[in-house]
């Protein structure tokens, strides 16, 4: 809602014309300020003059020489601009004026005569875009007449404050200017004027006749004729308050309606009655139903829209558009202006489903006020007949079958330190409502009866909110409950040690948005049919390239490490903790959390060390470390070929017997297609197992005793997996076994084409005695036999 | 009668020992020597090793104790002497040892890689944590999120603009309209009729979360966003709980001198609602929403709006992790660059 002080100031006397004042005021209203600047007038020097006498130039055809009182003396001005005579009342650029920055104005000869100043138009006031011909005053300013030699300035308001203010969508009462004077004038205490709504009604009487066939989606249809309009451009004062307003000016016609509009909220539509015929029908649209709108679109109706018939075709739809068979053109001279009323909910549905919103639709589906109606016809009313030279037919139509009538709340004060925390007493209540339009009655409880304006206030509730905006927040003190202490819950501690433990390893956190595209997919190499590939659709997304919300956590944390190496920072090590979103049985789709994490590009060598490139094994590490640190023994990789990993470098995650994700270095393809090079190690797993309570982990008493420790290596067919074989061992190890350490693999030759080897350093010890060698050797050789059988893995040499 | 004894005197040699062996200890220049010559001097081979040999020869008692205490404080003398000059060469000899192997200490340390937790996300973990120790808990919620929850259960109308394409981006999941449609939830509030539904008054909760908007990416808007949502509901919560307790949040989390003020606002699913905005760093500044729980909420859950109030607020953690830490541009926020995220203490 943009609006200027001087247009509030017709409803309402305030104390202060301060603009940050008055943004505070507004705010503490609850409404606030978008945007605000002081309009300042873009000249000084300009006063009022009539011009006395009009000549012609003697040397020139095309400019004129004028003698112009301008209240102090009269001045000889020579002037190009043909639209006046003698008698007119313009603005003048006496000598020492100054136009926009810097333009002087001095006296200076015009063809061999001087001419002491100059008559200015609208575009060298900077008041507007007219450049044909000078301002001329008498009918748009009629106050300067009176005022000849005055400052043109104070004339036309200036300097005045310009506000956009951002009315919340539960006050359409506001978004108008008498709306929010109307609150101004409550918080000011002061009064606010009244509407001054008043047709002079000197024309023939109307024959148009209204009938409402759905009075539940329009309860009210009001409207009155005017006729004898000469359709032309508006006066200054009402093109430049639209202009203020946001609103392009178009003819008298149409700016008198958007006027109205900005004025009270009202909206309303004009007619041309000698298109439209003298009978209004309003009723639901049959399906398929066509009419061309305004704008030259032809619309398909259905049957729950709304729209106003001359009792045979549509000539509008209701709160929506007009109709371009029955619009207002150059030559229209007889209009019906309506200023209906219509049901919230339907005008929504349509303008939604067309497509179309409009300030009036905007306004319909938030609520005008039904009681407002008729009043805004005649505001429209009356302006055609200041400014279109109309004559207002002297009856109405208003056909109300809705009865929407103001409502009532009972309303105790106790509930405004119910719910505030501060007592408001019956009297203060009383005032404070009252000045914002309530009526009030009785003690305690209350009769407020709600103004039809409010649709907002329903509820006891809706009036605790009017009480606290008047009253002001900054009277209720200040108190900190406690709440019962239930503390972090199990998930979010744990949620928090994950990344403790990802950033102790020296990761860093990303966070990226829910979206992919097919393009990720295809970058990770999923072949069709693969459920990552099962997406689930925005159905309006930003953009087509990210219109899958993401059923894995890879292609965003892979871009970010891609970024960086883009950027010339030669090595990423990122992670990322967030939610899939993958098709199931419920009604919303499944929701798991999810880590991912990459290791990619290699860091420079330092003067102290050589880099490396990170590998499976590193990332294997830290997967190690995190099943430590949840507390999970049974964690481990399987061999796995998965889509986008190097499939001899790649695993599944697994704890127990159950595969979370996926681990391993990246397919070479897949890494360069994220525009990284070299090893990329990475994972993703699913985290509701480390997310469960685990209960706290027992304490372990570390032994006195001395170790005894040993090696034993192991031959194998090179396809036996690493990690059988460890199991084997220490299950066969037993509860002596304290760690373990596996320091040589080695494949090929020197044992044997196809086979490899395993060397595992063992810890015994015991926890109440120092292990001997005797006790030692049945362990050796139950680790051993353990393996073998599992396995058929051998020791190398002696047991 | 000439003592014959005198030829061989057992004390000569020593008495020539007592006279030469300081000058020879301290001519000395490394401990290897002086072990060696600790053996010549007082080495079981050694003028007083076979002095002290001799004193079984010595028949008179007191003459043999005599000497033997002669021999004895000689020993003593000369080792002392020894030791003194052992202790002498190891401290050269460690001084030299380490004078060799000396480091520039001023280079760089080995690189230990560092690891930072995003910013937004440890916003909302001391954001929560000032809320925990208010005795508040935690609760998540589902980020698809059916149009009942993410509005109607919130009390806001049909016709509310938030409803709109333009506003919330929706799923092409199921096939459910309206309160069933499958959304991106647009605010973490949902998540105060989910928890109201299956929790018992008091409630004291806070809901930090991802929430997505129809909105392209500039300076001050993304489409995917964190928010922290609180809700405290009980038997006398007033507007006067609300605002003790937001404003007790932003000295927390801005500085203990923090000033706070309230202006009224709209919220369909709280009545009276409230913008808190702060004063920091020399500006006021938006910071979030609240406001009193709409007794249409209580109804939608099946709380009696007659017997409890409750207060409600929702904040951005980016919003809160820019006015703290001086970011202008939101975007920032979301670019993995490490020379960004390192900056993440």
């Amino acid at each position: 809602m943009k609006l200027t002080l001087s247009w509030l100031e017709e409803f309402v006397s305030l104390p202060t014309r301060d603009p940050s004042a008055l943004v505070e005021v507004f705010e503490s209203l609850g409404h606030e300020v978008e945007d605000h600047h002081v309009v300042d007038p873009a000249f000084t020097g300009i006063v009022v003059g009539r011009v006395l006498e009009v000549m012609p130039h003697p040397n020139a055809d095309k400019i004129r020489l004028t003698r112009v009182d301008v209240g102090s003396e009269e001045l000889e001005i020579i002037c190009g601009a043909w639209n006046f005579e003698a008698g007119a009342v313009v603005p003048v650029a006496v000598p020492g004026a100054v136009l926009g920055d810097d333009f002087e104005i001095t006296r200076r000869s015009i063809r061999g005569v001087t001419s002491n100043g100059m008559i200015c138009s609208e575009i060298e006031l900077g008041l507007g875009t007219e450049a044909d011909g000078i301002m001329v005053l008498n009918e748009d300013y009629p106050d300067s007449l009176a005022n000849i030699g005055a400052s043109f300035a104070d004339v036309i308001g200036l300097p005045d404050v310009w506000f956009e203010v951002n009315v919340t969508p539960n006050r359409p009462d506001c978004l108008s200017v008498y709306g929010l004077a109307r609150d101004l004038a409550a918080y000011f205490d002061v009064p606010l004027r009244d509407h001054g709504i008043s047709v002079k009604g000197e024309g023939e009487l109307s024959d148009i006749s209204v009938s409402i066939e759905v009075p539940d989606l329009n309860p009210r249809f009001a409207g009155r004729e005017v006729s004898g309009i000469i359709v032309g451009p508006s006066p200054h004062w009402i093109r430049w308050r639209l202009e203020q307003a946001g609103v392009r000016p178009i003819s008298n016609v149409v700016d008198a309606s958007n006027y109205a509009m900005i004025e009270f909220g009202h909206p309303t539509h004009a007619f041309d009655v000698d298109r439209l015929g003298n009978r209004i029908v309003t009723r639901l649209a049959t399906e398929g139903e066509r009419i061309v709108t305004l704008d030259d679109q032809e619309r398909v109706l259905t049957s729950t829209d709304i729209v106003v018939t001359d009792g045979a075709s549509p000539v509008a739809i209701g709160g929506v558009m007009g109709g371009a068979a029955t619009e207002v053109s150059d030559d229209t001279s007889t209009v019906f202006i309506e200023a209906a009323y219509w049901d919230p909910p339907s005008v929504l549905a349509t303008s939604k489903r067309l497509g179309l919103r409009s300030e009036a639709s905007a306004r319909f589906e938030r609520g005008a006020d039904p009681m407002f109606c008729h009043l805004g016809a005649d505001r429209v009313a009356q302006l055609l007949e200041e400014i279109a030279g109309g004559t207002a037919a002297p009856n109405a139509v208003d056909v109300d079958p809705g009865g929407i009538e103001p409502w009532t709340i009972r309303y105790a004060t106790s509930e405004t330190a119910r719910i505030l925390g501060i007592e408001v007493d019956a009297g203060t209540t009383t005032e404070l409502l009252s000045r914002l339009g309530f009526g009030v009655e009785g003690g305690d409880p209350l009769e407020v009866t709600v103004p039809t304006r409010r649709s907002d206030v329903r509820r006891p509730v809706d009036l605790v909110e009017e009480i606290a905006r008047l009253h002001g927040f900054d009277k209720v003190p200040d108190r900190v409950p406690q709440g019962p202490g239930l503390g972090l819950p199990v998930r979010d501690r744990k949620l928090r040690l994950l990344r403790d433990v990802m950033t102790g390893a020296g990761f860093s956190e990303v966070l990226t948005f829910s979206f992919i595209g097919e393009s990720d997919l295809d970058k990770l190499a999923y072949g069709e049919g693969h459920v990552v590939r099962d997406g689930i659709r925005v159905v309006n997304p930003l953009n087509e390239s990210e219109g899958v919300m993401r059923t894995t956590l890879l292609p965003g944390v892979l871009k970010s490490a891609g970024a960086n190496l883009a950027r010339r920072i030669p090595s990423a090590h990122l992670f990322e903790i967030g939610r899939v979103f993958l098709k199931g049985a419920g009604k919303l789709p499944e929701q798991p959390d999810r880590i991912a994490f990459a290791m990619a590009g290699q860091p420079l060598d330092t003067w102290i060390e050589e880099s490396r490139q990170p590998d499976v094994f590193d990332a294997v590490g830290v997967w190690e470390m995190i099943a430590d640190k949840f507390g999970i023994r049974d964690a481990s990789i399987r061999p796995a070929a998965i889509e986008s990993f190097h499939p001899g470098r790649s695993g599944e995650v697994m704890i127990g017997d159950v595969a979370i994700g996926a681990i391993g270095e990246l397919r070479p393809s897949v890494a360069s297609a994220f525009g990284l090079s070299g090893r990329v190690a990475a994972a993703e797993f699913d985290l509701d197992a480390l997310l469960t309570d685990r209960g706290a982990w027992q304490f372990d008493p570390p032994s006195v005793f001395p170790p005894v420790v040993f090696d034993l290596a192991f031959a194998m067919e090179a396809r036996v997996p690493a990690g059988e074989v460890i199991a084997a061992a220490v299950e066969g190890a037993g509860d002596m076994l304290e760690t373990y350490r596996v320091f040589d693999v080695f494949e090929g030759s020197s044992i044997g084409e196809g086979q490899k080897s395993i060397a595992i350093s063992f810890v015994l010890r015991s926890p109440d005695k120092t292990l001997t060698d005797e006790e030692a050797a049945p362990i050796r050789k139950r680790i051993a036999a353990t393996v073998q059988t599992v396995t058929g893995a051998m020791v190398r040499g002696d047991v | 009668m000439m003592p014959t004894a005198n030829l061989s005197d057992p004390m000569e040699p020593l008495e020539s020992l007592r006279s030469t062996a300081g000058a020879r200890i301290e001519a000395v220049a490394s401990i290897a020597e002086l072990d060696a010559l600790e053996a010549e001097l007082v080495g079981r081979n050694s003028p007083i090793g076979a002095a002290r040999r001799g004193l079984g020869t010595i028949e008179d008692a007191d003459e043999r104790r005599d000497q033997g205490k002669a021999i004895n404080d000689l020993a003593t003398e000369v080792s002392a002497a020894i030791d003194a000059r052992r202790a002498t060469l190891a401290a050269i000899e460690e001084r030299e040892a380490l004078a060799a192997d000396r480091v520039d200490v001023t280079l760089p340390g080995r690189p230990v890689r560092r690891g930072t937790s995003h910013l937004v996300q440890s916003t909302i973990d001391e954001i929560v944590d000032i809320f925990v120790s208010l005795g508040y808990t935690v609760a998540d919620g589902p980020e698809a999120e059916t149009g009942f929850y993410n509005f109607t259960a919130l009390n806001i109308p049909e016709t509310h603009p938030s409803r709109h394409e333009s506003d919330t981006l929706y799923l092409d999941y199921g096939e459910g309209t309206g309160d069933e449609e499958v959304l991106l939830r647009t605010h973490t509030s949902p998540m105060q009729a989910r928890y109201m539904e299956t929790h018992e008054p008091p409630v004291y909760v806070v809901v930090p979360g991802k929430v997505f908007r129809a909105d392209e990416i500039d300076a001050t808007h993304l489409p995917v966003f964190h928010q922290i949502e609180g809700l405290a509901v009980d038997g006398s919560i007033t507007f006067a709980d609300l605002k003790g307790t937001l404003a007790h949040f932003a000295k927390e989390f801005f500085g203990r001198d923090t000033e706070v003020k309230f202006i009224p606002h709209y919220f369909p699913f709280t009545e009276p609602s409230a913008e808190m905005h702060a004063y920091t760093k020399g500006q006021w500044i938006e910071l979030l929403g609240c406001g009193m729980v709409n007794p249409a909420v209580f109804e939608q859950v099946g709380y009696d709006p007659d017997v409890y109030t409750g207060f409600a607020f929702g904040m951005g953690a980016e919003r809160m992790a820019m006015v703290r830490h001086g970011i202008t541009d939101l975007r920032a926020l979301a670019d993995p660059d490490l020379r960004i995220l390192e900056q993440y203490r």
